[in-house]
Order: structure tokens, then sequence, then C-alpha cells
């Protein structure tokens, strides 16, 4: 039983570090440690960043343009991003449907999407969750009709994250109605700008525009879209929520809010709080372990499965209780409206300067617990999967 | 990084787990109990046989000199089938502090162990300490060429069976280690049963006369030989309970399934099913607390106790939501004394309760 890393893996630890120290822009670093939101420029400029220094594609094969890198380099390369503060890699593109493209995509799709995507040049969403179809997406409705060369797509999709900036999205849809719900999905690529295709805002609960409604009414998508065979499309979502494994317990972020947490609870003399926060501090130590046991156990030949929802489950509860434990430290200024109906659009009440925002970020971070397959999904993932129940 | 087992301990957690299986059953086990010995002698015989009563000891003392991992393996077995021997307080306790000694009898000691044919206990818990048993009121004085010893000392794991005693006194204004004989005259016993079915002593001492000779350790040393047992014998016990709580959650779900009510298993309930989910989630993040304990155990003193802390607190409050779920799940069978899902419960919160619970870890990880 052995917990260190090889030389060569800390070796590649410092090199992620130090390039994220003096390569990285600082004003984005910056923004983000203090809370606020990212423009669509900057977005696509730390995005740009990393795709020039070669490390867009950090979770890919090498013969697809990635970096090659083995499981406990990509754990230790979005550690570190997390560590530093730095914002989320958007997943959509690069851990979403690079992935399903560069696996059941013909050479044809692979040429004209793969680069965009490690270059972002092409920003994408994902349409899966439709009003009816949330964790019952197999029920799925937006409808896909063959008409020549093109399939006529009409429908909605909904919670769609970052839509109105987005250049492409890949959808489930409907091309039959089959006895078995599953077989009758495909997966397809559209541009949003094709006619037909609308985006409407949704404002969540801390007055931010995040996520989207998208709809289409006759859209003309050309067949060379549908990626790899018509009724397949379950199979491939379904290796697509299974790719990305140790981003979701987003352990690195964490510790530096924890961190944060803590100074600015050693300043305010509550036994109450310092206990809670002592609390979260040895939960937070049990999901970094997990996580390592979980890639030793694949770095050693293993293959953890359903384990995974745990980092799920476990991450976002601990994502959520930090947010929870900055609004207790704002004490009563956790009172004022902070969205942008709120003060952030006049001038600042007094109060701590971190209230608003841990606000605003526990708002937002109900969330969590409900994207990427709801808590109580992960659950009976491992309810099946696990206790054989 | 490797975090498996090597080839080694895995073969010490396959012959652990062939005994319990086969030879440790819930009949057996209250058959034991209900001797009112505190343990089954031929049982004790067979784990001196199969090495276990070696594994932590260095190897001039005749041990295997094996480490905090493969007392783990061996005490998370233990914990699935409610193992009542006293290893604990035989091998982990009063073992360590001798063989970590350098007191004069050592080897003698600690071939008496590994042969099972010698018990010792640690008595170093006092009444209204709280925790705190660095300054005892159990007095050592000079007299002449001896020392007389005088005082009480509580909650003395498997004390009606031991052969000699290490006791905790002051004895010049700092605190030693001395040896004391069971029939030695003054010393006096009131034996009774813990809540997880073993036996412990209340220990009675009234000018119990000694020689220089008796003292294990004095002052620091003393108190770091202490320290080091009760933090490793602490990590044990932890690792007992994630043994205890991944039986409760087994058996759990094994129970749910063979249990027919409303016309089908109460297995297919999904309220059930997360609940059964829950406690496999908390045995899973005990479980890597432990690992990081385990891989801890050579760091400095502070990380090595922070780390043991942080898993007794997790353990502690996980314990009792596990088992407490578990009794819940079997319905009224869980309340049953004669099923075996409630003796879980039991072992649970006797585990929180011995070295610090889960509040006391909690404010010595904060320190």
């Amino acid at each position: 039983m052995e917990i260190s890393f090889t030389e060569k893996d800390l070796e590649f630890r410092d090199e992620i570090r130090s390039w994220i120290k003096h390569d990285y822009p600082k004003h984005i670093k910056e923004k983000q440690d203090k809370g606020e939101v990212l423009t669509k420029e900057e977005v696509i400029e730390f995005h740009k960043a990393l795709a020039a220094k070669g490390w867009m594609g950090y979770n890919w094969p090498a013969e697809y343009g990635g970096t090659g890198w083995t499981s406990t380099q990509i754990y230790i390369f979005q550690k570190e991003f997390g560590l530093a503060g730095c914002p989320n890699i958007l997943p959509f593109g690069v851990s979403m449907v690079g992935p399903v493209i560069y696996t059941f995509g013909n050479e044809e799709q692979k040429k004209r999407f793969l680069p965009d995507i490690l270059n972002f040049n092409t920003w994408w969403c994902q349409g899966y969750s439709e009003p009816g179809s949330g964790s019952d997406l197999a029920s799925l409705k937006t409808k896909a009709v063959r008409e020549g060369d093109d399939y006529i797509v009409n429908g909605s999709k909904t919670w769609t994250t970052l839509a109105q900036h987005a250049d492409w999205i890949f959808n489930l849809v409907r091309t039959e109605t089959t006895e078995k719900r599953q077989e009758g999905i495909s997966f397809i690529l559209i541009n949003m700008n094709t006619p037909g295709v609308e985006v409407e805002p949704i404002i969540t609960i801390d007055g931010a525009h995040e996520v989207n409604a998208v709809f289409f009414t006759d859209v003309k998508v050309p067949v060379e879209n549908l990626i790899g065979e018509e009724g397949k499309g379950w199979t491939y979502a379904k290796f697509l929520l299974a790719h990305e494994r140790f981003g979701i317990a987003v352990v690195g972020a964490s510790i530096r809010q924890l961190s944060k947490l803590k100074q600015l609870v050693a300043e305010l003399d509550n036994p109450d709080l310092e206990r809670k926060v002592k609390e979260l501090e040895i939960n937070l130590s049990a999901l970094e372990m997990l996580e390592l046991r979980l890639l030793s156990d694949l770095e050693n030949g293993g293959h953890p499965g359903a384990e995974s929802s745990i980092l799920k489950i476990r991450g976002t509860e601990i994502q959520q209780r930090l947010t929870e434990l900055f609004v207790e430290a704002s004490g009563e200024y956790a009172l004022i409206y902070p969205g942008p109906h709120g003060h952030l659009a006049n001038s600042k009440p007094s109060g701590p300067d971190h209230a608003a925002k841990s606000l605003s970020k526990y708002l937002n971070f109900r969330k969590a617990s409900i994207y990427g397959g709801s808590n109580e999904i992960q659950k009976n993932i491992i309810s099946k999967m696990i206790l054989g129940l | 990084m490797n975090l498996n087992f090597s080839d080694e301990q895995q073969m010490l957690r396959d012959q652990v787990q062939k005994f319990c299986e086969s030879d440790y059953t819930f009949e057996k086990r209250e058959e034991i109990i209900k001797s009112g010995e505190g343990f089954n002698r031929d049982f004790w015989k067979q784990y001196s046989e199969l090495g276990w009563l070696s594994l932590p000891f260095k190897e001039d003392s005749g041990g295997l000199g094996y480490g905090p991992v493969e007392l783990s393996i061996l005490f998370e077995e233990f914990g699935k089938v409610l193992v009542i021997e006293p290893y604990l307080s035989t091998v982990v306790l009063s073992g360590t502090i001798i063989d970590h000694s350098s007191f004069d009898r050592r080897i003698e000691l600690i071939e008496g162990i590994i042969s099972g044919d010698k018990h010792l206990s640690l008595a170093y818990i006092e009444s209204n300490q709280n925790f705190d048993h660095s300054d005892p009121k159990t007095s050592a004085s000079n007299q002449g060429d001896n020392i007389l010893v005088n005082g009480k000392k509580s909650l003395v794991l498997n004390g009606g069976n031991a052969n000699h005693f290490i006791v905790m006194v002051t004895l010049d204004k700092e605190c030693a280690l001395v040896l004391i004989d069971k029939d030695q005259a003054g010393l006096s016993l009131n034996q009774y049963p813990t809540v997880d079915g073993q036996t412990c002593a209340e220990l009675t001492l009234e000018n119990v006369s000694i020689t220089n000779e008796a003292i294990i350790a004095q002052g620091d040393e003393a108190k770091r030989l202490l320290d080091e047992a009760l933090n490793l014998a602490t990590l044990c016990i932890s690792a007992e309970s994630i043994g205890c709580m991944t039986a409760c959650y087994l058996q759990t779900v094994e129970y749910t399934k063979s249990r027919q009510q409303f016309g089908q298993p109460i297995s297919n309930f999904q309220v059930l099913q997360h609940r059964m989910v829950d406690m496999f989630i908390e045995t899973e993040m005990c479980k890597s607390l432990l690992y990081k304990a385990m891989l801890e155990c050579d760091s400095d003193e502070d990380t090595k106790a922070q780390s043991v802390s942080a898993l007794k607190y997790q353990v502690g409050t996980a314990g009792k939501s596990v088992s407490q779920q578990a009794v819940q799940l079997h319905g009224g069978m869980g309340v049953s004394d004669e099923m075996r899902i409630g003796h879980y419960l039991k072992k649970l919160v006797a585990i929180d309760a011995l070295f610090g619970n889960a509040d006391y870890h909690l404010h010595k990880y904060s320190k």
C-alpha cells in the first residue's frame, strides 16, 4: 500500500502548477476567485490559452490530437486547476461530444469537428433534458423525421447550459417510435444558426442567466450530422455519461473554497460554525481519499464502475455545504438579495464583502445535486449496480 | 501509487475471513457470552496457532513485525462477525506497550501473549477524567525498597481474565506505567459485562506493594507508550467498526430481499433502497479515512493523531446512523436479541464510547 506519486508524476504536477502560475490569464483567475461572473469573451480566452498550450484535449488519446495522458495525469491536472482557483473547463465539447465523435463518428466527422473542439473554435451545448423528460431521459419526444438527405427536427430541449453562447448543440432525438423506448433514439449535431432554432433564457433563483430553453421548429439537419447509427443514440449517451469520472467530485476546487472559509470563520469567534467547518473538512478529506482509491484501482487494472456515483453524490453535497456555510458566515447580511435586480444593480450595502457573492453562489449551486443525473438517480444506480437491489 | 493490499495481506484477510465465516457463527458467539468467561479459550489457542497473536510485535520479541494495515485487516474481519475474544486488550493495548518499552520482562511477557497462555489488561481509566489520563489519582509512593500503590481504575477491558495489569499511576509527581500481578495482596476486582458481549472490571488497589523492577516506564516515555497504544487501538476499533457497518448493509440488503410485504419483497421500495445506499456510502467514506490513517501511521505524531481522530469521529457518527438504519429496516426483527443485527448496533455504541467518542475526537482533530 503506497500513496505517493512517482517522480515523473510529481514533475508533471510541477509543470502544471508552473504553467497556471505564469501563463494562465491572471485577470480571469482573479475574477473567478472573487466569485464574479465571466463574460463570454473571457471564457473563450481561457480555453484558447489552454488550446495554445496543447492541453485542451487533456482527457483525449494522442491519436485524436489529445494529450494521451494517463488517468493519474488527468487526475493531477484537474485537481491542480481546482486548487489554483481556475474556472471549470467547459465539458460540453471536450469531455462530452468530443469523445462520442472520436469513438462513434466517421472519418469525415472526426476531421470536421475535432480540431475545432481542441482549439475552442466552436462552443458546444448539450441537448438532453426536455420539459417532460428529466431523470426519465428515455421518454424524450423531440422528433427527427428523415426527408431526403435531411432530418426535420421538431421539439424542445431545456436546462441547456450556456446555449445562448453556443455554436452547436448535440441532441438526442427520436427517429423512430419503438416498443423499447431506448431503441428509437439517435444522436445528431445541430448548428445553432440553422433556421428554426430558438433560444430563450431561463433565469435561475440566483437571478443569473445560465440555462435556457431551446426550441426546434422544422429545423433542417443534414443526414451527415448523425453520429454513428440511427437508433443507437442511447448507447452513445450512456457512454458519454460514463466518460467523465473524476472531474465530478471537484475535490481541488472544494479544498480551495474550504481554506477560504476557514480564514473567514477564524475571524468570527463562532464555535458552532467552527464545528460545522471541521466536520466538513473531515468529509472532504474522506472524499479526496475515495477518489484516490478509485484512481488506484483504475491504474492497477481495475474497472471501477458505479462507485463513481458516490463521487457525484458526495462531491456535490460538499460543494453545496460549502456554499451554505459561507452564507452562515455572513450572519444577518444573508438577508440582502444580491441578484441583477437586487443591490448588484445599485450601490453596495454595508456588511461583509463576501456576503452577496456567497448568497448568489449558494442559490446557484442548488443545481449541483440536480444536474448530471440527480443524486437520487445516482442512488438508484448504486442500488442496482452495487447492492443488487 | 497503489492502494491495493499486498498478496501477503490478502492471504491474511482470506485466512481470517475463512475462520470467521465457518467457525464464528452467531450461535457459537451467544454460547461464549453465556459461558460468562468473557471469551472462548479454544478459539484463543487457535488464534495463537494461526500466528494472529504475534502480528504487531517486533521480530526480536518473537513477533511478525506487522503494522496497522495487517491489524486493520484482522479487526475489519472480526467486526463482521462480532468476535469477542480480547485481542484489543491483550495484544493491541497491553502487548504493544510492553513491546515498545525497555521493560526487563518484555520478552517473557510477549512470549506469554503469543503462546496464548497469558492475558494482560491496561488499567488507565479513572472516573471523572473526561478522557485525559495523563494525571492519574492512583498513586505510587516509595516506602523503603518497596512502592505502595493505592487507587481505583475503571473500565479495565478483560480485567477478569488478566494475569497481569499495566496500571497508570502517579509516581514522584509524574505518571508511570507499572506491572501488577493479579494475585498481589491488596488487589481486588469487580467484573461486569459490556454492551458488546465482552467483559471489563473495576480494579481496586489498596497498599499493593511492588518494587522498582515493576516500573515499565515513567514520565514522558510512559505518556508516549500510552498514547501510541491508544492511537493504534483507536485505529483498530475503527477498522472493526467498518467491518460491522459492512455487515450491517449487506445483511440488510439480504433481509429486505427476503421479507415480503404488500405482495412483494420490501427491497423493491425506493425509500428503503436509498437508505441502504446511504449506509453503503457512509461505510465507504469511513473506509477512505481508514486508508488515510493507515497510510499516515509513519508520519509525525501530530499528523498521525489527527488522521486517527478524523477517522474515529467519522466511524462514531456513521456507525450509529448505519446500525440504527439496519435495525429500522429489519423492523421488529431488528430489536429482537436473538437476531444478529441488533448486536452490531450494540458493538457500534461500544466502539463510539471507547477511547473518546465522536465529539471528543472532533475536538481533538481541531486542535
